[in-house]
């Protein structure tokens, strides 16, 4: 199993609907509006690197209102 | 009162001398040591470091201050001074650096009393100055609404007739005239409107500028930008002039 933190960078204030989209998406296990130069949070958990892939550059940079993601795999 | 202002760059030193000079009592913090030094030699009390350490808004005395202000370009910084700054009890201003972030920032941010966005001041004065004096915006009261001073203009539709016998589009209401070189005051009917005179008008965006070609005309902008005397009140010109810039 692979852990991953997703930042997400918005450009809309739609910061709940944003959230809301992204809880939806199989494999996300959670996502919270945070402050500081990032907007959003995500934590994915899925079986492999490339379903990350998929999750990040996909699902989320396909919703709109999502500027950039940046992501972050669990090393433990 | 006493107050903490994290940044010392041109918004938070700006804010800093505004405060001084009406006998508020200011330490700033700041991180960049040239900064520092700048708002120093200003006469200003600064701290070095990083504003959202708790040691040192101890050491600027946040303990007893009113309110601290945020006013860095970082919002990870501002964030967490904010959090410091709420549980001493102080009054929170947090500015933001992304317009969107207005919204998410003040439905969320507990610990933030006020949010800021120096760049819509800044866009204000300069949309003011591009129009040309005959149409002026005095704030932004809400998403849609907004306070603008017009001055009547020789092809202006009204010019001539009087303050009766206006009629504004729905959405809108006259809330101050002033003549030429006079204050303004609130509207009396038989008021004359002239070449001049000035009409400080509430209006819906959807109808702003509705509103203008009746109190303006259609000529845009000759630039022969008037000073009109402020309202009182309300923000005025240097106000405006004193937000806009962008990042410290």
């Amino acid at each position: 199993m692979v852990t991953a933190f997703i930042m997400v960078k918005a450009n809309t204030g739609e910061a709940d609907r944003l959230r809301d989209n992204i809880e939806t998406i199989e494999g996300v296990k959670s996502a919270h509006i945070v402050a500081g130069d990032v907007d959003i949070i995500a934590k994915a958990r899925v079986e492999t690197p490339a379903a990350v892939k998929e999750i990040a550059a996909n699902q989320i940079q396909g919703i709109s209102g999502v500027e950039d993601t940046q992501t972050y795999i669990a090393m433990d | 009162m006493r107050f903490v202002i994290i940044g010392a760059g041109r918004v938070g030193l700006r804010t800093a001398r505004v405060l001084g000079e009406e006998g508020h009592e200011v330490t700033l913090i700041e991180r960049d040591e040239a900064t520092a030094n700048r708002a120093r030699n200003q006469g200003f009390t600064v701290i070095d470091g990083d504003g959202s350490q708790e040691a040192l808004l101890e050491e600027a005395g946040v303990e007893d201050a009113d309110a601290v202000g945020a006013l860095t370009g970082d919002l990870n910084v501002n964030f967490s001074a904010c959090l410091i700054a709420d549980h001493y009890g102080c009054r929170t201003i947090l500015r933001i650096d992304e317009e969107y972030r207005e919204r998410i920032y003040r439905k969320y941010a507990d610990v933030v009393d006020e949010v800021i966005y120096p760049e819509r001041l800044g866009a204000m004065g300069a949309k003011n100055a591009l129009l040309g004096g005959t149409i002026r915006a005095i704030a932004d009261i809400a998403q849609h609404l907004q306070v603008v001073e017009l001055t009547i203009t020789e092809e202006a539709p009204i010019n001539g007739y009087t303050i009766s016998e206006l009629q504004l589009p729905a959405d809108s209401t006259v809330l101050a005239f002033g003549k030429t070189d006079g204050d303004l005051e609130i509207p009396t009917a038989d008021e004359s409107l002239e070449v001049g005179d000035r009409l400080v008008v509430l209006a819906d965006f959807a109808v702003l500028s509705d509103v203008r070609q009746i109190v303006v005309g259609k000529t845009r902008g000759r630039a022969e930008a008037e000073q009109g005397a402020d309202i009182e009140s309300g923000t005025t010109t240097e106000d405006t002039e004193a937000n806009t810039g962008g990042a410290n």
